[in-house]
């Protein structure tokens, strides 16, 4: 058993590190030419001017610009941070969805959340609501809830809603009949979307850029909305990693060990949906990013959710943030959305699992 | 340990369980048998709490089953499944340190101890050497005694095991088997099994209960509960129970025999036989629709047995004595009632040579079915009395197709 623990620390130490290393090459690659060491040294004194003991006692010299460093704090770290925890979370709700429906192929989508946003993110986009937007002033923090954001999130969580609905028979959730629902409902609302589009004329692009996923436009405020969810969700799906683990023998023995199987399913279901909806509300649609990281994890460490999980959130950071950089860098001076990057890496990985599935079948 | 008063299950209207009411001590292997359909199945769900009883009442170790959460349940009950099948890498010792979940808290790590528990599970069961393999690569035996240390990871009292052997060739059909009982004797578990095997059941269990249309139709030793009548109720199957000569353990064989008798051609035969060589020739006239009567048999003799499961009228005789002379009038009688006599290769001698002297003076047809030349332990006098039954125009057939070609030839033509 410490052997295992040793192994596992191991483990996420060496992919903390990676991880570490990929968000200081991300930060710092960009049109503007930012130095590495300009670009620690920006993020460290800013954090220290925002703790009120530290920021009295300590000083560091200024060695750039105010430009240089409003381009890192209010537009590059935003960012990068954004792709990170965007990244984590569609891989929790990956490895969640993965294990509730005992299928290697299910993704943080199959219940519908990604068309149910897409959705809410075009009424809002179509009837010019995007301007509209909450300002809610927290402890710290004004939060200001985009209409955009809200609308998507909203709009995922009820496709999600009535996908489960909709499968359910009685307390229980077959999972054939939630793939059936998944599939019905995301028709219904890609062809509602669609005909939004259609009908909404100058307004397509806009919807177009938001379902191709994108991390362009993102700020703090987009970090603290999605933080409180997804952190809170990840950490009680982490929490049942052990349920999970029966999960994977099937229902019936799941709960002969103990498991209390409906709930387990219902629950990670809905934590699943919630967290994906957070992440689709600030990011897009951004595919198979909850897809292949779980499966590149699993792999590497196992089918063990204790560190499945851990590992997938930061692999999956990383895998997104490397994409996002990417996306920035490929066609200088614009971009590409992020979305398209991740799938042209994804799906021939897809691809390949499914042959290496298919030899094992055969 | 456990205690089942009148339980019911319904699914919407239809009963899928009806009244079922057993117990089961420390040590005890209870076999449950039946068709499908008759609720087997069912009743293993409502037990470990799949299903929601409709009515009726289950306690397990001193406490009712509903008070009992999923966790606490399955720290005194351990399931085997048919098989499992899992599409994730897991290895063995992963999956049997699973079955250490229902003792440890949330975010508790395997300890010692459960490695410890793990470790005898998987020595007991003989797969500690297939620990880092993947469970998803053994083959179907290896993967059930994996199953089965799982189960005894859980430190449980009540075993249940739901067919546990069905896709399993016969070595290892018997190989789990005995683990199972070795388990019980040793641990003093309650099993409770549910078997397809008739005879494995017979074998293997102390009690046997009989499901048919989801009630209890039988239950007991293998002995009361696997009787011929028992098994045409619930299966509608006639079938042969005997001990086996060489095991000593109950066996049922299957007889295709269509209905009790099977539809009467309204021809009789006499069959004088022994030693094991009618048991086909009777099975064999039977399926072909003829009345079947047979004797003088010893009462120990295999002949009689199967006489008695088929249900021949045969005149017996005490065992290892000669024919008396009552018998011996019986016999005559029922000769005399048969359309042909048939003399199967039997060995002969002086207890029974008064079944060829009863074919002579009935003055009925014979057939004689000789495989081998004669046995004769009689100093010639058999060879004798079958050479004037072949004088007296008897017939010579060298098995059964012949003998069945040549009734017809004699009697439906």
């Amino acid at each position: 058993m410490d052997k295992k623990l040793y192994r596992w620390a191991i483990t996420l130490a060496v992919l903390f590190v990676l991880l570490l290393c990929v968000v200081v090459v991300a930060t710092a690659v960009g049109p503007a030419n930012i130095s590495i060491d300009k670009v620690a040294m920006i993020i460290i004194s800013d954090t220290v001017s925002k703790i009120p003991y530290l920021s009295d006692h300590m000083h560091i010299t200024k060695t750039w610009t105010d430009g240089e460093a409003g381009i890192i704090m209010l537009v590059r770290l935003p960012r990068v941070i954004l792709g990170l925890l965007v990244g984590a979370t569609l891989s929790v709700a990956g490895v969640a969805a993965q294990a509730t429906f005992k299928n290697p192929m299910a993704d943080p989508y199959i219940l519908g959340v990604s068309s149910g946003a897409a959705f809410g993110a075009a009424v809002v986009i179509d009837f010019g609501l995007s301007a509209v937007s909450v300002a809610i002033p927290m402890l710290v923090i004004t939060l200001n809830f985009g209409a955009l954001q809200l609308g998507a999130f909203i709009g995922g969580l009820a496709a999600a809603f009535l996908v489960l609905n909709i499968g359910r028979t009685g307390d229980k959730f077959p999972i054939e009949t939630l793939l059936l629902a998944g599939i019905a409902i995301s028709a219904f609302f890609s062809a509602m979307t669609s005909f939004l589009m259609y009908i909404g004329g100058h307004t397509l692009s806009q919807v177009v850029y938001w379902v191709m996923g994108a991390l362009w436009n993102s700020s703090w405020n987009d970090i603290w909305l999605m933080l409180p969810m997804a952190l809170i969700g990840s950490i009680i799906i982490f929490a049942f990693s052990r349920d999970l683990n029966t999960l994977l023998l099937g229902d019936e023995a799941a709960s002969h060990l103990g498991t209390n199987v409906h709930l387990l399913k219902a629950g990670m279901m809905a934590l699943m949906s919630l967290i994906t909806a957070a992440a689709v509300s600030v990011s897009g649609i951004i595919g198979f990013v909850g897809l292949v990281t779980p499966h590149i994890m699993r792999l590497i460490v196992g089918p063990d959710h204790r560190i499945l999980i851990p590992s997938s959130v930061l692999a999956g950071a990383m895998f997104l943030t490397l994409a996002d950089t990417f996306s920035r860098i490929i066609i200088q001076p614009t971009e590409v959305p992020v979305g398209i990057i991740t799938a042209l890496i994804g799906a021939p990985f897809f691809i390949y699992l499914l042959s290496r599935k298919k030899k094992s079948v055969a | 340990m456990l205690d089942i008063t009148s339980l019911s299950f319904n699914y919407g209207t239809v009963k899928v369980l009806d009244d079922i009411t057993f117990s089961a001590d420390k040590g005890e292997c209870i076999g449950i048998i039946g068709p499908n359909g008759s609720g087997k199945s069912t009743l293993l769900k409502t037990l470990s709490k799949i299903l929601k009883p409709t009515s009726g009442r289950v306690v397990i170790c001193g406490k009712e089953l509903e008070r009992y959460t999923p966790k606490e349940l399955a720290r005194h009950m351990a399931v085997v499944p048919q098989d499992t099948n899992m599409d994730f890498d897991f290895t063995c010792l992963e999956v049997v340190l699973m079955g250490r979940n229902p003792h440890m808290g949330r975010f508790e790590l395997e300890g010692r101890k459960d490695m410890d528990i793990a470790l005898e599970s998987m020595m007991l069961t003989n797969t500690w050497h297939l620990r880092e393999r993947p469970f998803s690569e053994l083959s179907g035996g290896e993967r059930q005694r994996v199953i089965i240390a799982r189960a005894l990871a859980q430190e449980p009292s009540i075993l249940f095991l739901d067919e546990p052997v069905s896709h399993l060739d016969i070595n290892h059909q018997i190989e789990i088997l005995d683990l199972v009982k070795r388990l019980k004797d040793e641990r003093g578990l309650v099993v409770i099994v549910i078997l397809h095997d008739l005879n494995l059941a017979a074998r293997y269990c102390d009690r046997l209960i009989l499901l048919s249309e989801n009630r209890i139709l039988a239950t007991g030793s293998p002995e009361d509960v696997l009787i011929q009548e028992n098994i045409r109720r619930a299966f509608g199957a006639n079938v042969m129970v005997k001990k086996h000569p060489v095991t000593g353990y109950l066996y049922v064989t299957l007889l295709d025999v269509p209905g009790a008798a099977g539809p009467s051609n309204g021809r009789t035969v006499h069959l004088v036989c022994g030693a094991g060589t009618g048991t086909q020739l009777m099975y064999l006239l039977r399926s072909h629709g003829y009345n079947v009567t047979t004797g003088a048999l010893n009462v120990l003799d295999s002949d009689y047995d199967t006489a008695l499961q088929l249900g021949i009228p045969a005149v017996s005789e005490a065992p290892f004595s000669p024919i008396t002379p009552e018998a011996y009038a019986q016999v005559v009688g029922l000769m005399k009632k048969a359309d042909v006599i048939v003399i199967s290769d039997v060995p002969f001698g002086w207890g029974n040579l008064k079944n060829l002297e009863a074919a002579l003076a009935s003055g009925r047809p014979v057939i004689m079915v000789e495989k081998n030349d004669i046995n004769d332990f009689t100093n010639g006098s058999a060879t004798a009395m079958v050479q004037k039954i072949r004088d007296n125009g008897g017939l010579t057939v060298k098995n059964g197709e012949e003998l069945i070609e040549n009734l017809e030839k004699k009697l439906l033509c």
